[in-house]
This record gives C-alpha cells, structure tokens and sequence, in this order.
C-alpha cells in the first residue's frame, strides 16, 4: 500500500551528499514531496527530512541504501502518526483586497495565523501548522479570490517517543 | 610517514599511493594530468604505470589485477573525455564490488561550470555508481582524500572510489605527510556479529536434512573460503557457485554440486527447488541466480550472510538474514555443527550430473561432429592448464562456457563481468590480472565480438611484454544475443552476425605470436602450443557457429523449467 513515509536522515555536512541521497530515490522513480535540509543540533551534521509517497516494502529497501552513503550517520523512516510535524506557510494578499474584504480578518483568526508585515502594496500573513491546515486555509483564500503568492516550508519533525534519541550517542559526545 | 616534505599536490598524490602500498597503476595522460605524470615520470622505479590504449582499458584492467590480487587497483585519467571513458569499468566494479580507486584530473577549480576545455562533471556522472568520490581543489586535501579513498574502496562490502583532482591542486605546493584512515564516523564496514542469530543458524543447520551453501564472491572478498568447506565438510552440506562465486570451491571438492543460475548446473539449480535449507555467503540473489523468484527454492527456509545489510532480503524474503563478515560468521557457525553424512542428498547430484553428461556434455564433445564446439575447446583447455590457471572472460556464450567447463584448485582464478556484463571487459581485465599475478598463469577468453571492443589494448600488451595467453572464440555472430534470437524471436538473426578480420594477423601486426585452428583434430595440439608458450600468445579457435549454452533458464522462468536442448 502507497502512503508517505518521512524520512529522517543525519549526514556528514559535506558536499555531493543531498545529491547521493536524491538519486537513490530517482533511481527507483519515487517523487519527493518535500525535502528540508538544515544544520542539526550538533555542528557540522545535517539534518535531512524527506517525505515521499511509496511502499513500507520500497521504502525499507530504499533507508537501507540510503544507509550505505558514506557521509550518512543515521536514517530512519516514519510514518506521519509517528511524528510531530509542522510547516510554515506564507500568503500575500493585496492590501487593497485584504481591507476590502470582510472575511480576511476572520479567516487570520479561525486558522490561528497571524499578520507579519503589512505595507501599502501587500499583506503578509504567516500560518504554522500541519500541511493539512495549511492547504485548508490556502483554500479559503483562494475562494475569496484574495490570493496573490503562496509559499510553503518543508516538514520539521519531532519524534513523539519521549524516548526516540534523535542522533547516536557516539557522536553526541564527540 | 609523520616526516613533513614540501611537494607539489601531484606529487603529493604519488607519495599517497606509496604510502598506501600500490605498485601499478594503470593510465592514460591528457592535458589536466599532465602535472600527476610529470612526476610520475621520476617515479618509475616505484610506480609502474601501464599506458593502455583506451581508458576504458585502463579501468578494466585495475579492474582485473584487484580481483586477482585482492589489492586494491589504481587507475588515472585526464578530465573529459578521459573520465567518461572511466565510467563503464567504474559501473561495472560496483556491480562486482571490486575495489578501485580513480584518479581523474580536472579543470583548474576557477574555471569549474565554465564549460571549460574538457570540463565534464565527473563528480555527478559517477555519484551513482561509486562507493564514494570526492573533488580535490587544494593539494593540502589530497593525502586525506587518498587516505579516505583506500579505506573506504577496501573495507566492508568494496567497491570503485573516484578522486577528481583539479589541474591547479595538482601544481600547488604542500607540506606532505600520510595518515592512513582507519576510521570514519559515518561508516561503519565491520558489522559486530549477532550471536543468537549464530546459534539459530546452527539450530536451523543441524535439524535441516537437505541444507545447501550458495557460495557467492563474497566468500572470496572476506578470505572465507577455509571456513566455509570445514563448514560444508563438518554437515556434508553440498556448495554451489555464483558466477562471481566460481573459483572460491576447487572444483573437484566432493561437495561442489556446480553452478547456480541461468547457465548452470542441473544439479545445483534441481538441488535448489528441492533443499529444505539454503544458506546463503556473500551472494545477492540477482536475477540471474534465482529466475522467477515466486517459484525459486519453494521448500527452502533461507540464512543469508552478508556484510551489506541492504542486501538482506532485498530481493527475496529471507527467515534468517545475518549482517556479517562472511569469514567470521562462518568461523562462528561451524562451531555448533553437529556433524553427518547425507547420502540420499548427495545422490540428487550424482544422478543430475550424470543426467547433465548425458544430456548435454556428451553430445557436444562428440567427436564426430565437424566443427570444434566451445565447449570442446574449453574443455581442452582445461584438460591442459589442470586448475592452475586463472581465466578471465569476456562477456556472452564464451564467458558462459568458460564458466561452466573451467576447472580451478585456487581461489581468485576466475574473473569476469558479473553484475553488468561488460562486452570488452575480457582482454583488458586479463591484462592487469597478469600484470597482478605475474607467477600464475593468466588465460583470456573472448568472443569474437567482445574482443573487437578492447583489441586496441593488443598494443598494451606489446609494449609491456605481459605474457598473456589469448584466446578468441570465433563463432562470427554476437552469439549469446544470437542464442536468445533463435529459440525467443523465431531465428530472426538481426544484426548479430560479424564479418571478421584475419584475427592472428592482427595479434602479429602487434608481434604476438598467433595462429587459428579449425579443426576438431587440432584443437589440442594448438591449445598445448598455447599453454607451453613463453611470453603472450594468440590463438583464433574458430567453432561452430550456431552452438548454443545450455542448460538454460530462460530469463525469467522458474529454475525448475530448466532446458536442456532446442
Ligand atoms: C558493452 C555491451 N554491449 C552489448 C552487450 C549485449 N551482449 C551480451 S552478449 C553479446 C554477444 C557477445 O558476442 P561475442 O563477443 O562474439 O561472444 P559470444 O557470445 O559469441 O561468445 C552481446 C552483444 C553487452 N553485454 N555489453
Ligand atoms: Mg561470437
């Protein structure tokens, strides 16, 4: 059965390793939905997280290559019951249109988003929450017809397992 | 090694591969390697260079000397074109796990993306099919990068590494000093063995009736081959051989049952579907071992060992899969073996190796057929080198022949492109194997086909005096593609047959000594010339054109619906 899996990868911060990881899910024609690589907790490591939609057969194959990249630490993969995931969506408004129509104000409030920069030519409005939520309120705007530019983040994720050790310790007390 | 010595990034490079303990390395020069070969010029007492006559050569045969030797094989060459006459070797040793390191030169690191002259980005085109590579820009990088290079080629499951070394590294200046590399933080090659997976391997051992060992390369890349036939002698567990297996069992060990696979044994392949165990060292279960994999080994449970946990159950379920070093899991398992005979179990070999003679051996050494058959000549040759010689084929009917009818007592005797299937691997592979193990005796085999792809490197093997013995199959067709035409495409024989040039004369126009033989009667005769002769040797067998390999899984058939003729 196809279902997104989030994979969660620490590598080495060296050059050419986003490019070992991607081409292994080419290699196996599996589109990336969405990929955030950023420094971890610990200097010089990164911290990658992919999600893709495929099989829990392909995507276990697929982590254990992903393993074999020399500069890969560490990967593992979720699914989305498994983690706390959250992105941040931006949306520009005109503010022509953002003051015209009544129910601008209502929807920032309903999806909990909030006003980060107004001037004369446009509205800025940011939204943090499940990809989800996020689509749901691009909707909204979109009805009103009040959307000009539409931006999404990638995933962050936490582990729900208090216990989940996001790195391994030997390389914690390096 | 700690001493500090102020030298040029090229230079650098030279006293990294000392350092590292390579004597040959095998090139080919261009404009942004000339730095790396004006040293080399003053190294040549210690690094013996060999000019092929292609890079693809070149590839091929660090290709051939690391199989042979277990040594990791060096081979150099320039940016652009140089590279990307690398990639089909690079491809084909990671396939194969063969341990290489490649050394390309590159354009000076402020004209890279510039679309320079000979500018190719050989970082990104051998991303996929390297165990790891890396761009050398300072010279300062240099002998961490080979350090890195050689550790990472060699250790665990090996593989080919690229080193891509721009022009002005290569002329900036260094204080030098080694440090090899033990240690990587993001790489672990050594997996820890898993004791209670021993011991259930054991239990599962000892209560199976018709166990079965598949004998994979990885017995030979981990040095297991002692461990595995006191383990096959200590349970009478019959072994049969991947084709990157073939060479690690002697061949006339009472427990080898053949080959598995698309071309091999009755015995191995019916002895398959009937095991109640297989174990599995060092072997990947590819497409070509296991047929359709629905119906493959249908009574068997599976142990599987290997050293690359990706490999575990990738392309069939497995009960038991082990992580480990071939050698040590080995060592650990045959510890709790209790020991037995199994007659009746060895019997299903002897009756299918009779059935095999019979079927299929017998009628193609028939001595009253007009042409000399492959497998005729292989036969022969064997006859003749007694086990002793390491063959190194190309790729189609004459490499599946080789396979089937060469004999070995040593380990590291029979190399060939497996996981690719290489078209011109053969002659160039075979030189560095020579080259590597200059005592033993080295035959190429080849198609008529395949030779026609590297017979450039004929000149290679002039100008280096490396007394190899060649033969060429010559059947004038691309005979395996011809075979698949004939019983899978109604005979329709498009575009696989050759016209031929006078093949001796061309090994003579490169002053080897050469001669064709075409009758039955002389076969033997021609191959004692062959094997007598010092120094390299040529010689043309010309065979029945329409010979087909058999026995045969067609590709994707159950190993059960195994064919034996037309
Ligand atoms: C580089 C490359 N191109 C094409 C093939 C496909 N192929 C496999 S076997 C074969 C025929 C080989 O002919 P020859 O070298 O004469 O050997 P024979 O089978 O006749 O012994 C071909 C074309 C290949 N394996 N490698
Ligand atoms: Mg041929």
């Amino acid at each position: 059965m196809v279902k997104e899996y989030i994979v969660i990868a620490f590598t080495e911060n060296q050059i050419g390793v986003l490019n070992r990881i991607t081409a292994l899910y080419l290699r196996r024609k599996i589109n990336i939905e969405s990929l955030k690589v950023s420094e971890s907790s610990i200097k010089g490591i990164s911290m990658f997280v992919i999600s893709a939609f495929t099989s829990s057969e392909t995507i276990d194959k697929l982590v254990k290559q992903l393993r074999n990249i020399i500069d890969v630490i560490q990967v593992e993969y979720y699914t989305n019951e498994e983690l706390i995931t959250q992105e941040i969506a931006l949306y520009k408004i005109s503010t022509k249109l953002f003051r015209q129509n009544g129910a601008t104000d209502r929807i920032v409030r309903e999806w909990n988003a909030r006003i980060i920069e107004i001037n004369p030519s446009f509205v800025v409005v940011e939204k943090t929450g499940t990809r989800e939520e996020i689509e749901q309120m691009r909707q909204e705007f979109e009805r009103q017809q009040l959307l000009q530019e539409f931006t999404r983040s990638g995933t962050v994720v936490l582990h729900r397992e208090p216990w989940v050790q996001a790195l391994p310790n030997q390389i914690i007390s390096q | 090694m700690a001493r500090k010595q102020r030298v040029k990034g090229a230079e650098a490079l030279l006293l990294s591969l000392l350092a590292e303990g390579t004597d040959t390395i095998f090139g080919y020069p261009g404009g942004q390697v000339i730095p790396v070969y004006d040293h080399l010029y003053d190294y040549r007492d210690r690094l013996h260079h060999i000019l092929t006559r292609h890079e693809q050569g070149a590839v091929h045969a660090a290709q051939g000397y690391a199989r042979a030797t277990g040594r990791v094989g060096v081979c150099l060459a320039t940016s652009g074109p140089g590279a990307t006459n690398l990639v089909t070797g690079i491809a084909d040793a990671m396939l194969d796990s063969t341990p290489l390191v490649c050394i390309t030169g590159q354009v000076p690191s402020s004209l890279l993306g510039t679309d320079a002259f000979q500018e190719a980005d050989t970082i990104s085109m051998t991303m996929p099919i390297s165990k790891w590579n890396f761009q050398v820009t300072k010279a300062s990088e240099i002998p961490r990068a080979i350090a890195k290079a050689f550790y990472i080629a060699r250790s665990g499951r090996p593989g080919p590494v690229v080193i891509d070394f721009t022009k002005d590294a290569q002329v900036e200046e260094v204080d030098f000093s080694y440090q090899p590399c033990l240690y990587l933080r993001s790489y672990h090659p050594k997996p820890d063995l898993d004791t209670e997976a021993i011991t259930r391997a054991v239990e599962m051992i000892n209560a199976s009736e018709r166990p079965l060992l598949l004998v994979g390369q990885g017995v030979k890349l981990s040095g297991a081959e002692t461990a595995l036939i006191e383990l096959a002698e200590a349970a009478s567990i019959p072994m049969g051989e991947t084709l990157m297996g073939i060479s690690a069992v002697p061949n006339d060990h009472p427990l080898f049952i053949g080959n598995l696979g698309m071309h091999g044994n009755l015995a191995a392949n019916e002895m398959t579907q009937q095991s109640d165990l297989i174990i599995a060292v060092g072997m990947r279960f590819s497409d070509r071992v296991t047929g359709d994999v629905n119906t493959y080994a249908p009574k068997a449970e599976i142990i599987q060992i290997d050293i690359d946990a990706a490999e575990l159950g990738k392309n069939l379920p497995v009960a038991l899969p082990i992580h480990a070093d071939a050698r040590e899991a080995l060592e650990a398992l045959k510890r709790g073996i209790r020991h037995c005979e199994r007659p009746q179990w060895m019997e299903v070999a002897v009756r299918k190796q009779a059935e095999e003679q019979r079927e299929v051996i017998d009628p193609a050494l028939d001595p009253s057929l007009e042409h000399i058959t492959m497998c005729r000549a292989l036969h022969a040759l064997a006859e003749a080198e007694q086990g002793q010689a390491v063959i190194v084929t190309d790729v189609g009917q004459n490499q599946m022949f080789s396979a089937r009818y060469s004999r070995f007592k040593e380990t590291r005797s029979f190399i060939t492109s497996g996981g690719l299937g290489t078209m011109g691997f053969g002659l160039p592979a075979a030189m560095g194997a020579k080259l590597g193990v200059p005592d033993k005796e080295v035959v190429a085999v080849l198609g008529d086909g395949g030779f026609q792809m590297s017979i450039q490197e004929l000149g290679t093997i002039m100008q280096n005096k490396i007394g190899l013995k060649i033969i060429v199959l010559n059947n004038t067709y691309l005979g395996m593609v011809r075979q698949w035409q004939q019983l899978f495409w109604n005979r329709r024989y498009s575009f696989t047959e050759l016209e031929n040039p006078d093949f001796p004369a061309v090994a003579r126009a490169y002053g080897i000594p050469a001669e064709r033989v075409s009758d039955p009667n002389e076969l033997n005769a021609a191959i004692e010339r062959l094997v007598q002769a010092q120094g390299a040797y040529f010689l043309e067998i010309v065979v029945r054109p329409e010979e087909n390999v058999f026995p045969m899984v067609p590709a994707g058939a159950s190993l059960s619906n195994i064919i034996c003729k037309e």
